[in-house]
This record gives structure tokens, C-alpha cells and sequence, in this order.
């Protein structure tokens, strides 16, 4: 294997053109962020850890949601609801059946993978706009079922839940649950990594890429299109019991329509069809309101505030922030943070002789 | 001088600066508050006058007061926008980086939602939710679904114990006005666990009284067109109506029932009627019953509210606004939790959640020191947490167009009026402890 990327395409295998690292830089750079990951609860404060656990578990079901959109070229405006039935799957598994926290998170993923199958079989006879609006449905349909099954989410009241816990050891502080988030990231993201190198991986990436010629070289596209979407809510599944277990409540208010529009915020922002793109998007949609809000604590009583009489309209800079955010990342970077980083990258490659 | 001894007498005086830092007195470390406010959200109607309430009151205390036995309070607010979830990670916040002490809330799906944090805690929770379900302070209850909230505390009657006296009220008034038959009680309120928490208490006593109880209507928090529910309220005959939500969606119900041509006697709940509503309601608002917390409105007099306009100056100093019965009640709980952080001072004692929470339970017939005739007196034990059980009901009158003019103008010409009608004490049933 090369240290640096060599000035031209010498590829000359299959194996080498599918690698996740083309140089033994790239491993090691790997290893040492994790590494460096690991120590941040030794040196971070609390608020930092609890910024980067959200970013891990959105950033896995944004992973989820692009796997969807950005590989398999379908569309979800439900992802939400899919988060919200992994975050109550996993808080009921764990009260009713008094299955372990630990055990309770890949299942309730395996459970959401199973209702994401359900309300993604319209995606077998559906495209573009009309599928958007039958996964609106699935959105609405299980924000209802949420607000009235309190068998299985206490109703609109929400469950209270238990932290996550192993051989009895809680891991109940923002230093403790930092590990395990990130343990899940490191899973899920090597696992969407290698799952876009195998057979059904590239299978999806040809129905986005031309369904028509995708189905003639005798790919099943209604099952693909389903299989995209099972594996998306299974990651939306895993990032909501997450979510659950760090909270320790799950209240149906949290899942609404809002929500799913910014996970797809998350991907396009990240980048679509992009695996770290996910990550990064994810990124970006939890410290943007942090910076709007300290932007906005600044200006609060200032002389900007008296001059617009913003007042109490200040707490809705957030929202519109994030809405402007997404329409100049479509305008100025339709291909997202990863191509940036790309970008970024090949500039310093080149440094001083770039083009 | 030479390096050597240049560096130790810096090294002396770097330790003296950080021996003087640690052995600096307790009493000038701020305390850490938490105060939860719903300014954006779907109670911001109410939420707003109560968070401003709070808010001027501990304020006041730092600036008059000097804080509590000379700590100033760090008050630290945080907008939820009543997003239960949102509240939730908050308090996380608070409690695991801020190390607050104790917090003043407001919601009751988050309130409820943290009973179990704040026991576990032991931090006082003063909320402004009265649900019911957070003044079993012992457990011992035996009720579904209800915990031991020890450490949750609120000013004035549970939302029940309020339902359950404008119930007896309407008997009365039943019977008073001569009619025939049993009156028809309807539950009206959004799906949502604070119109639902008397819900149950409320159908219960009705029934006892012997209302026929009408299946119950619901509507939704925000405010919208509610024309549906208020025929159906026509069609189903319903004598009393009990509006469960806050005042914005209240006013939506008022207004469309009031051109339907509803007749039927409105019971509000305590967050479901204020001066504000009354001038957007109009007419429409015209005689809701609805119980107040404070033993005066602003405008009125008493030994207290001279303390209270102090405080109404912190946020307004040309002394010119016109403070609804919510900012009264959040002055109220307010200062409860200052006095009882008082007590916990006393003597030399540390500020802390059992301390506090003790402290709350030191004084009978409890009126913060200053606001004597404003706040009504309460009572909390280790093992009942409704202070009181004395329900003021009032009755808001508008008499004019309200269109024009201001709140303060309104309530002065007397185009709207706040009219005590009756004052009503429950019994303290043991049966009805955290129901």
C-alpha cells in the first residue's frame, strides 16, 4: 500500500478501486482520530461531550437517511418517526419485557428496520413526489400511534427510561455514554462502509444511478427500494434508542415533521451519497444552533435588539438560521461538506502548484 | 534579586492567590438557579407573564435583598418553547454542569417527565404546572402511575382541587337559578397531559354531584378554529363546560362558541383565563368562571403589593404596565422558594436541596415575608403536597368593546372586570392526595 496517492489512476484491480483507504496514511489518520476521540472525556467539558454524543447518534440516522436518499436515490420525509419508534421500542422493550439496555438498542433497530419495511413497500410502485408524500403518511400515521398506544409509549405523557448499563456499570454521566455512542458510530459507519462494497451495495447505487438500466442488468428494484428502506430505519432505529438511553425520556413531541426535514437538512447539508458526509452534516446541524444562540445572546439587549425590537422573536433565529442554511448550501455547495473536505484536502495536495 | 529566588517568591505569591481563592467565604459564591420558561411555545400566552414574574422577583431579591443571607441568586433562564424533551436535556445541563440548586419549571408533561431527575437529585422543583400527580409527596397514595414527588412543589390549588370547587360551585349555581334536571359537564382540552391531568378527578366528582357527564371535546393548544367543538357542545345540551388549555386556544373556543350562540357556563382553568385573554375574547369572555391564586389583581390594594410593584419596576421602571393574575402568581412562587432558601440559610446552613425542601415545609399558613395579602397563605407537609385547598373563584366580566384601549385602561374604566364570586374550601381528603 502506498503512503501518498500517486499522480495518476494505477488501479489495476477491483479490490484496489473498492478500498475504503487508498493510503496507509489514511488508516493511521483513522486509528489516531479514534485514539484522540477516546481521550476527549478526560479533557472535554460536559457541554462539549453532550454536543458530540448528539452528534453520534444523529449522525447514525442521518447515515440511515442517506443511505436512503443518497445511494439508493429514494426520498423520506418520515425519517423522524422512524427515530421516535427506535427511541419507544427500545424504552418499552427494556420496562416490559425487562430486556437489558444493552440488548434492547439492536432490537428496537431491528424492530424499526421491520416497520420500515412496512411503510416502504409503497417505494416498490412510487418515485419521486408521490413517494415523498406516501412516507409523509408513515410520518403522520406513526406520530399519531405514538401520541395514543400508551401501552407501548406512556401516551402523550412519554416513558421515562433506564440508562445503559453493562456487567452493572451505569453509564450514566456525558463521560461514560460518550463511549458508548461512539462505539455505535464506529459499528454503524464501517458498516454502511462495507456495505456500499458489496454486491447489494452497488446494487443500490445502480437504481439511483438509472433504475431503467439497473433493472435491465436484472436488478429486483422493487426489492432493492425496499431493502433501502429497511436498512435506513434500522439506523434510524439505533439513533433513536440511543437517544433515548441518553435523555431517559421519550416523548412523542420530539418526532415531528421538523425533525425529518433536518435530517434531510443533515445529508444534504453532508452530502449526499457520501458516507463521513452524514457525519459532518450532523455535525453542522448541532452546532449551528449553539453558534446561532450565542450570536443571538450577544445581540440580546444590545443595540441591534432595541434597534429591530427583536425581544423574545430572538429564540426564532435558530429556526430560520437552519432554513437559510439549507437553501445556500443547495445554491453555493449542492455536493455538501464532504465534497469541501475533498476539496479542502486536494488544495493542500497540490499546495503550492494547484491549479 | 537572582532567578532562583525571583521564581520562588512568585511561586509564594502564586500559592497565597490560590489559597486566598479557595479560603475566599462562601457567602460570595453565587447560588445556581434554574428557571425554565415557555416564551415561544404553545403556553406562551400565560407563560410569558408568569416567566417575567419570576424572573423580576429574584431579580429584586438580589438588588434588594442582597441576595439570599448575602448570596446573590445566578438565575440562569432557558426558553423551552414547551417542548418537554427539551426541558428534559436541560435540566441535565443544569444539574450535571451548572449544579443548580433547586429550579423553577413550568410544563406539566416536563414537570411530570422529571419527577423521578429531581427526586433522584434532590433538587426542588417549584413548577407551574398544579397537576395533581406532583403533590404526593410520600407516595402513599397508592395510585397508578403516580411516584413519590418529594422534591415537587407548586404555588396555589391543584388543577383538580380547582376543578373539583368550580363543580361544587356550578351545583350551586344550579340550584340557585332554579333549574330543572341535572346539568350536563363536559371536559374540554387538548390531548395533551395538562388538560388531561384533572380530567379523570374532575368526571369523578361530577358524577358524585350528580352532573351527567358528556363525553369530553377536545381541541387543540394552539389556536385555531375550534366552530366543530362548539357545535357539538350545542348539540350535546352541556350545561358546564371546563376549558383545560391555556388562554390562546381558550379564547379560540369563547370566540366560536360565542357566535355559534353556545349558552353554557365556561369553567377556566387556573392558566385558562387572564386579563390579556379577556380584552382578546371581548364580549365572548363574559362571565368564565375561573379561580385566581393571588387574594388581589393588579390595581387593588394591600400591605404586599407595594413589594410587588417594587418588583413589577425591575423589568418595567416607568412603573406603567399592567401586570395580569399570572405575574402575581409567579412573584408568589418565586418567593416560596427564596424564603425557603432563607431558612435553609439560617443559622449557618448550607444551600442545599434537602434543605431547601425542608424549608418549605417549616411555616403553617405560609406568606412570604413582604407579601402579606397577596399571596395566599399555604401549607406543605412531608407528605402532602397541596398547599392549599382553599379555592378563590372569580368571574370575568366585559362589559364593553375591548377592541380600544389598553389592559390597564380596560380594567380601570371598568369595561373588564375580575369579580370574586365565591371562595370555596375543600375538604383535605385523603382519597384525593395526588389525584
Amino acid at each position: 500500500m502506498a503512503t501518498m496517492t500517486p499522480a495518476g489512476d494505477y488501479r489495476s484491480t477491483y479490490r484496489e478501486d473498492m478500498t475504503i483507504f487508498p493510503t496507509r496514511g489514511s488508516r493511521i489518520a483513522l486509528w489516531v482520530g479514534l485514539a484522540l476521540l477516546c481521550l476527549a472525556p478526560l479533557v472535554l467539558d460536559r457541554y462539549l461531550l453532550h454536543l458530540l454524543i448528539n452528534i453520534g447518534f444523529l449522525g447514525i440516522a442521518a447515515l440511515g437517511l442517506n443511505i436512503l436518499v443518497g445511494f439508493t436515490g429514494q426520498i423520506s420525509i418520515g425519517h423522524a418517526a422512524f427515530f421516535g419508534f427506535g427511541a419507544f421500542a427500545s424504552a418499552w422493550a427494556h420496562e416490559a419485557l425487562h430486556i437489558p439496555v444493552a440488548l434492547a438498542i439492536p432490537l428496537a433497530g431491528l424492530a424499526t428496520a421491520l416497520i420500515g419495511l412496512v411503510f416502504g413497500a409503497p417505494a416498490a410502485r412510487l418515485k419521486g413526489l408521490y413517494l415523498a408524500i406516501a412516507t409523509l403518511a408513515a410520518q403522520f400515521i406513526l406520530e399519531d400511534f405514538f401520541a395514543r398506544a400508551r401501552w407501548f409509549t406512556g401516551g402523550v405523557a412519554g416513558r421515562v427510561t433506564e440508562p445503559f448499563s453493562l456487567f452493572g456499570f451505569a453509564f450514566d454521566t456525558d463521560e461514560t455514554y460518550f463511549y458508548v455512542v461512539l462505539a455505535f458510530v464506529v459499528v454503524m459507519f464501517a458498516g454502511a462502509a462495507n456495505l456500499m462494497r458489496t454486491r447489494d451495495g452497488r446494487a443500490l447505487v445502480a437504481v439511483r444511478d438509472h433504475y431503467l438500466s439497473a433493472e435491465m442488468m436484472g436488478i429486483n428494484l422493487a426489492y432493492y427500494r425496499t431493502l433501502s428502506f429497511g436498512i435506513a430505519s434500522f439506523y434510524a432505529g439505533i439513533g433513536g434508542a440511543l437517544y433515548a438511553h441518553y435523555l431517559l425520556f421519550v416523548s412523542v413531541e420530539a418526532f415531528n415533521i421538523l425533525f425529518s426535514i433536518q435530517f434531510l437538512g443533515m445529508v444534504i447539508i453532508g452530502g449526499l451519497g457520501t458516507i463521513k458526509g452524514s457525519l459532518m452534516g450532523a455535525a453542522f446541524m448541532v452546532l449551528l444552533p449553539e453558534v446561532v444562540q450565542s450570536l443571538a445572546d450577544m445581540l440580546a439587549g444590545g443595540a441591534v435588539d432595541r434597534a429591530l425590537k427583536l425581544g423574545a422573536s430572538i429564540s426564532y433565529l435558530r429556526e430560520m438560521a437552519i432554513g437559510a442554511a439549507i437553501i445556500l448550501f443547495l445554491i453555493f455547495e449542492p455536493d455538501g461538506l464532504a465534497h469541501r473536505w475533498q476539496q479542502i484536502k486536494a488544495y493542500w495536495k497540490l499546495y503550492p502548484y494547484s491549479h | 534579586m537572582t532567578m532562583t529566588t525571583k521564581r520562588r517568591v512568585l511561586g509564594l505569591a502564586a500559592t497565597a492567590a490560590v489559597a486566598a481563592a479557595f479560603a475566599l467565604p462562601a457567602a460570595a459564591q453565587p447560588i445556581p438557579v434554574g428557571h425554565l420558561m415557555d416564551n415561544s411555545g404553545a403556553t406562551s400566552d400565560v407563560g410569558v407573564p408568569y416567566g417575567q414574574g419570576v424572573a423580576d422577583a429574584l431579580t429584586w431579591v438580589n438588588q434588594a435583598r442582597n441576595g439570599i443571607n448575602g448570596r446573590r441568586l445566578n438565575v440562569l433562564g432557558f426558553d423551552y418553547g414547551y417542548q418537554a424533551p427539551r426541558a428534559v436535556s436541560q435540566y441535565q445541563a443544569w444539574v450535571n454542569r451548572e449544579r443548580v440548586v433547586a429550579i423553577q419549571g413550568w410544563g406539566t408533561a416536563d414537570t411530570e417527565a422529571l419527577v423521578r431527575f429531581v427526586t433522584r437529585d434532590r433538587i426542588p422543583y417549584i413548577s407551574g404546572s398544579y397537576s395533581a400527580a406532583l403533590t404526593d409527596a410520600a407516595g402513599k397514595s397508592g395510585r397508578q402511575g403516580v411516584e413519590a414527588a418529594p422534591f415537587n412543589f407548586f404555588y396555589g390549588p391543584s388543577y383538580s382541587d380547582a376543578l373539583r370547587a368550580m363543580l361544587q360551585w356550578a351545583k350551586q349555581d344550579w340550584e340557585r337559578r332554579g333549574q330543572q334536571g341535572r346539568p350536563r359537564y363536559v371536559h374540554m382540552g387538548a390531548n395533551h397531559p395538562y388538560p388531561n391531568s384533572p380530567k379523570e378527578a374532575g368526571e369523578a366528582l361530577a358524577r358524585e354531584l350528580g352532573f351527567e357527564v358528556l363525553p369530553a371535546i377536545q381541541f387543540a393548544l394552539t389556536p385555531g378554529d375550534y366552530t366543530a367543538q362548539c357545535l357539538t357542545l350545542k348539540n350535546q345540551g352541556a350545561n358546564y363546560a371546563y376549558l383545560g388549555n391555556t388562554a390562546g386556544s381558550n379564547i379560540s373556543v369563547l370566540r366560536a362558541c360565542h357566535t355559534a350562540g353556545v349558552q353554557v357556563q365556561f369553567l377556566g382553568n387556573v392558566w385558562g383565563m387572564d386579563e390579556n385573554a379577556m380584552k382578546a375574547a371581548g364580549a365572548a369572555a363574559n362571565g368564565v368562571v375561573f379561580p385566581v391564586r393571588t387574594a388581589v389583581v393588579w390595581g387593588q390594594d394591600a400591605p404586599g403589593m407595594q413589594t410587588v410593584r417594587q418588583i413589577s419596576r425591575i423589568s418595567d421602571p416607568q412603573g406603567q404596565a399592567y401586570r395580569p393574575v399570572h405575574y402575581l402568581a409567579g412573584v408568589c412562587s418565586a418567593m416560596l422558594m427564596v424564603e425557603a432558601m432563607e431558612t435553609a440559610a439560617q443559622n449557618g446552613g448550607q444551600i442545599t436541596g434537602p434543605r431547601i425542601r425542608d424549608g418549605f415545609y417549616a411555616r403553617q399558613n405560609w406568606v412570604p415575608r413582604g407579601f402579606e395579602g397577596v399571596c395566599a397563605p399555604v401549607t406543605f407537609t412531608a407528605e402532602d403536597h397541596r398547599g392549599t385547598m382553599r379555592v378563590a373563584l372569580y368571574r370575568a366580566v366585559v362589559t364593553g368593546d375591548t377592541s380600544q384601549g389598553s389592559v390597564a385602561e380596560l380594567m380601570s374604566n371598568g369595561t373588564m372586570r375580575i369579580e370574586p364570586v365565591t371562595t370555596i374550601e375543600l375538604e383535605r381528603r385523603r382519597d384525593w392526595l395526588g389525584w
